[in-house]
């Protein structure tokens, strides 16, 4: 289950990597050829959602650009850029894990990735270009309506063919694994198998989640629902991708033990539609502080491809930032505040360019061992990190100010230009910096490209 | 060597691929047409001078490659050189003054020039290229004689002077020649080819060329002669600009294109852009946005134009290349262009399907390379998309009893595809500063109704769960047209587009206006309670609220206020033009404090059951502001005094 490290000495820079093709090529697998087309692919989407924001940011400031491309305005690009960033970018690193931990990329299927990776891309461009055609569910982050609400589900379906034949595949080379592995890997495909249904019902405008009635946003029970998938989610992805660095660890068994106990407390929640003013949801909420230092504890336990070092930095560091700030926008007052306003924006912006972007990027490094150079470019590390800081720093600022006075936003004055301005300007910078790891996928894929996978490989 | 010297190494090449196409650009596609038009030339005896031009072209693209094996042999330069002098005369000739007969003439030896300066500079232009780069050599001149032909003193010219500039470059272009030491073919380098050239044969690659060639001249010509797209597209010196920055940028990404990926993908690559280009001038309105993607489609295909036949056509002897060249020329570029012409000149526009056949021509060959290569890939996809289609059908199948919905219902869903979600809530939060400004809360029974609720979490704008009780369908419908009429500074997009040939308009408009609770009068009666902060109203500053009225509310009260008189006829009571009253709401009675404090809630809340609308979001020292100086200086219910002009100036 866990992935052989590759020498510590073996750190490519990524003009070495990149000007020795033949070396690349030579020792190109097909576990190689499938991270690196993921890897592609989800950059891919990152770079076609960036674009789509940096358009966005712009139609705040130049309303007139909605003139040139009506009826695709503002509105019908939203979903098409959250939805991308979701679906895509954040996603497919963990499809990619999924072929790693069910042996796909190292099995006869492994050659069956590509169609799959195409068949989830193209649901993406079937789903945007229905957006933008204005189909949508009205739920916000589940727009799916018509065709690809059948569509995207099925992909996601055909990726779970895929790993349940890799897994039940009785020709495979790779060592059997323990029966505990094996157990758990079985329950893993029955979860997924029910992700795609899960899917296609709750993008159903008759399912609404719990409204908390002083905001209409979600309540703190939701919010501890949805961050603990999260957590489960970091708790697994070590097993998937590493070694621990001795078989028993007190934080690993402190981190599952604290796990259980608070999905307890968030069944006892309840589904209910309660206000955050409830010292209940704010203090149960509060329950995930125990996390800022038992993920990096946790996350200690595991020896890691010296490549991902400071994207584990970055994604332990954005999550220390991450859940304070969750908690203490929920707070009674604050929360009132914040409400509706940019300051909430900023912060979904630390979660995902932050927190997720910095962890699966994390991921993928670590997946791709070597090839991780790919992520390593220090001048798009630093410009991608420090544009989310500044992003979130003006965008608190700018909420701040809406949440006292509406108009702020409402009626753009110099100082909410200045800011959205900056905003465009460090949206602009990121794109710059996924498009530099756009780039260099896109070289690592042509670089293994004359031995794609077509034959079982023993890892 | 750096990279900068390897490319300046090929200076003469860059500068004759940039000297031909500027001479073709500027003179021979504008400069003359606009010379014939001054010279009284038009209609049929136009199209005379257009064939005459065409059957120069023609013939002696064809002759100049036999001339390659002429007895005597005329060496590359001489024969460059003999062009380049040619067409400068052909130039020259066009500042005096013609009649019909000696503009078919002059005509046909500008057609003559071109044939013969094209197909001998193209066979033998690795002779004049550096040896590092080639193709990048291409891509730059090419990239240069576009930005050339777009700077604005040049593209603005007269025609004579255009064709003087046209004549001293094909001058100048005699030094770049003369100097060169030809090299012996044998020592010509042959740049490596990428592997998709290999797989096009030269027919196709003959094919694509003419496709490409009649859908930019189409495209030319309807943008010429159509004065609202020439307005979106060529005019203003920025626009030129970019357009010049534009093709420069696509001339280098074709040329790294073809050095990479092949002639099919830059040959896709154009027609893509230019297909774009040709529907969106479907639309006057998109004029400006096809100008974005036709220089990009002009010059990828431009560069392939040049570089296929000189560097692209693998080890091929001279003679071959420059025959290929001369057909290429030929057909692709004289017949292509005079069949695009036509084609604009008789159908004023591009129709779709001759997009769909040219689309087919390019991309079937890159289709079906793809459909080879890939075919587990594009067998997966098809198999999922079919299902996909399969499932969709059958659940839509038990659905076919759908009631006929409303308009109030087909309006929320236009509501929903407009994504009107994500810049506007419709959730007012119970007990805080949402309840007055935007109205009564819901409760979350009532909101579950709903399917689904359309809370959002974002308000850009004012949440809308009561906007029919605030705002009347005038003002919607005033608003959606557009939003900077009504709602200063409003960064709302226009959805003039949604009332255009569709109902989608009305529909959300009918849907806003329910949007109104049963206990909305009793919201009224708190607005009528409200009055601005003591603070506010001690500090209001009367100069300020000269100003906020030019910008809130002069729209409709000031008699040539644009909101007033695009929807003059619309309004259920003729907005009052304030200066000279009437003020039905004030009594002669009422102090000076009392009519503030009126002034200041029909600021904030407008007024019910009218087309007045609130500016619920504005702080209170804002309404204040304009309530004082409406108190002041207009809003004298006994006399009609103004002592401020609207934008604040004392009178």
């Amino acid at each position: 289950m866990s992935l052989s490290l590759s020498s510590a000495a073996a750190i490519p820079s990524r003009t070495s990597a990149a000007s020795q093709p033949q070396v690349a090529a030579a020792s190109a697998t097909p576990a190689r050829t499938v991270m690196a087309e993921t890897a592609w692919h989800s950059l891919l989407w990152l770079v076609v959602a960036n674009a789509i924001g940096v358009l966005i940011a712009a139609m705040l400031l130049l309303p007139h650009i909605n003139l040139f491309l009506n009826p695709w305005t503002y509105g019908r690009w939203m979903p098409a850029h959250i939805n991308l960033q979701l679906y895509g970018w954040c996603s497919l690193p963990l499809v990619a894990f999924l072929f790693h931990v069910y042996g796909t990329d190292r099995s006869r299927f492994a050659l069956w990735t590509r169609p799959a990776l195409w068949i989830w891309s193209c649901a993406l461009a079937i789903g945007a270009f229905s957006w933008l055609q204005g189909h949508s569910s009205g739920k916000l982050f589940l727009d799916w309506t018509g065709y690809p609400r059948v569509l995207f589900p099925l992909a996601l379906l055909s990726i779970w063919a895929l790993l349940t034949a890799s897994f039940i595949d009785p020709s495979k080379l790779h060592p059997p694994a323990t029966i505990a592995s094996r157990i758990a890997k079985t329950l893993g495909l029955v979860c997924l198998f029910i992700v795609p249904f899960l899917i296609y019902i709750a993008s159903s405008p008759a399912i609404y989640p719990p409204i908390n009635p002083d905001t209409g946003g979600p309540t703190g029970a939701s919010q501890l629902e949805s961050t603990l998938v999260i957590i489960a989610i970091l708790l697994l992805l070590p097993y998937g991708l590493a070694r621990r660095k001795s078989p028993r660890s007190a934080s690993l068994a402190v981190s599952w033990i604290i796990f259980a106990a608070e999905s307890l407390l968030c069944l006892g929640l309840g589904r209910a539609d309660v206000s955050h003013h409830r010292p209940t949801q704010w203090i149960s909420l509060g329950s995930l502080l125990l996390w800022i230092p038992l993920i990096p504890l946790y996350y200690a336990a595991f020896d890691w491809h010296p490549n991902t070092r400071r994207w584990r930095i970055a994604f332990l560091s954005w999550w220390a930032v991450l859940v304070p700030t969750g908690w203490m926008l929920f707070l009674p007052g604050v929360l009132d505040h914040f409400k509706f306003t940019d300051g909430l924006v900023g912060h979904s912006l630390l979660a995902m360019a932050g927190f997720v972007s910095s962890l699966i990027i994390f991921v993928m490094v670590q997946l791709l061992g070597d090839d991780g150079w790919i992520f390593n470019g220090t001048w798009s590390f630093y410009v991608w990190q420090a544009s989310v800081l500044v992003y979130v720093l003006i965008m608190f600022f700018a909420g701040w100010r809406e949440g006292s006075n509406p108009a702020f936003s409402m009626i753009p004055g110099t100082l909410r230009n200045a800011i959205y301005t900056l905003r465009l300007l460090v949206g602009i910078l990121m794109l710059v910096a996924s498009l530099d790891w756009f780039i260099d996928a896109f070289t690592l894929l042509r670089e293994l490209r004359p031995h794609s996978p077509s034959a079982p490989v023993t890892p | 060597m750096s990279k900068l010297k390897q490319l300046a190494s090929g200076w003469r090449g860059i500068c004759l691929v940039a000297i031909t196409y500027v001479y073709f650009l500027i003179f021979a596609q504008f400069a003359f047409l606009h010379r014939l038009a001054t010279l009284g030339i038009a209609d049929t005896h136009l199209k005379l001078v257009m064939a005459s031009m065409a059957i120069g072209g023609i013939l002696f693209s064809l002759i100049a490659a036999r001339l390659q094996t002429a007895t005597p042999p005329l060496s590359p330069s001489a024969r460059l050189r003999a062009a380049l002098i040619l067409s400068a005369a052909a130039a020259l000739l066009t500042l005096l003054p013609l009649n019909l007969f000696a503009s078919l003439a002059v005509a046909f030896l500008i057609g003559t020039g071109l044939g013969l300066l094209t197909v001998t500079l193209v066979t033998h232009l690795p002779t004049w290229l550096g040896p590092t780069d080639p193709i990048l050599q291409v891509g730059l001149g090419t990239g240069l004689g576009y930005f050339i032909c777009n700077f604005p003193p040049i593209f603005a010219a007269s025609p004579q002077t255009q064709s003087f500039i046209a004549a001293t470059l094909c001058l100048l272009g005699l030094f770049a020649v003369g100097i060169a030491r030809p090299m012996q073919p044998a020592a010509q380098p042959q740049p490596a080819l990428p592997p998709p050239a290999r797989t096009l044969s030269f027919p196709i690659v003959l094919a694509c060329f003419t496709a490409l060639v009649w859908l930019d001249s189409a495209a030319f010509f309807i943008i010429q002669s159509t004065p609202a797209l020439k307005a979106g597209t060529w005019v203003g010196s920025a626009h030129l600009w970019l357009n010049g920055s534009l093709h420069l940028a696509a001339a280098i990404a074709s040329a790294l294109l073809l050095r990479r990926r092949g002639i099919g993908v830059v040959l896709s690559t154009a027609f893509l852009a230019l297909a774009i280009a040709c529907l969106l001038l479907l639309d006057p309105n998109r004029a400006l946005l096809a100008s974005l993607f036709y220089p990009v489609g002009v010059s990828l295909y431009s560069v392939a134009l040049v570089a296929y036949p000189a560097l692209l056509f693998g080890p091929a002897t001279l003679s071959n290349r420059a025959h290929r060249a001369g057909w290429i020329y030929a057909i692709a570029g004289w017949i292509g262009s005079a069949m695009g012409i036509g084609m604009a000149q008789n159908l004023r526009h591009v129709p779709v399907a001759f997009v769909a056949i040219a689309g087919t021509v390019i991309l079937g060959p890159q289709i079906s390379h793809l459909t080879i290569r890939r075919s587990r890939e594009l067998t997966a996809v098809a198999a999922i998309l079919t299902l996909s289609l399969l499932v969709d059908l059958a659940l839509r199948a038990h659905h076919t009893h759908t009631p006929p919905l409303s308009a109030i219902e087909r309006g929320r869903r236009v509501y929903i595809a407009e994504g009107c979600i994500n810049c506007h809530s419709q959730y007012i939060r119970p007990n805080s500063t949402d309840v007055l400004m935007w109205g009564p809360a819901q409760t979350i029974e009532e909101l579950r109704q709903q399917h689904p609720p359309l809370i959002g979490n974002r308000r850009q704008g004012p949440d809308l769960s009561e906007v029919g009780g605030r705002r009347s369908p005038l003002w919607l419908r005033a608003h959606f047209y557009k939003p900077r009429q009504v709602s200063h500074a409003s960064f709302m997009p226009s959805y003039k587009y949604l009332f255009q040939n569709s109902n989608r308009g009305n529909d959300l408009i009918a849907y806003l206006n329910s949007l109104k609770s049963p206990t909305y009068p009793q919201h009224i009666q708190a607005e009528q309670a409200w009055h601005p902060s003591a603070a506010a109203v001690a500090s209001a500053n009367p100069t300020t609220g000269a100003h906020l009225f030019a910008n809130y509310c002069a729209t409709c009260h000031q008699s040539n206020g644009l909101t007033r008189q695009t929807w003059h006829n619309d309004f259920k009571h003729l907005p009052p033009t304030l200066s000279t009253g009437s003020w039905s709401r004030l009594q002669p009675s009422d102090t000076p404090a009392q009519r503030q404090h009126i002034l200041a809630r029909i600021i904030k809340f407008g007024i019910p059951g009218t087309d007045m609308p609130g500016h619920e979001y504005l702080p209170d020292n804002d309404v204040a502001d304009i309530a004082l100086w409406l108190s002041q200086s207009i809003a004298q219910p006994h006399q009609s005094v103004t002592n401020h002009t609207t934008t604040g100036e004392l009178q």
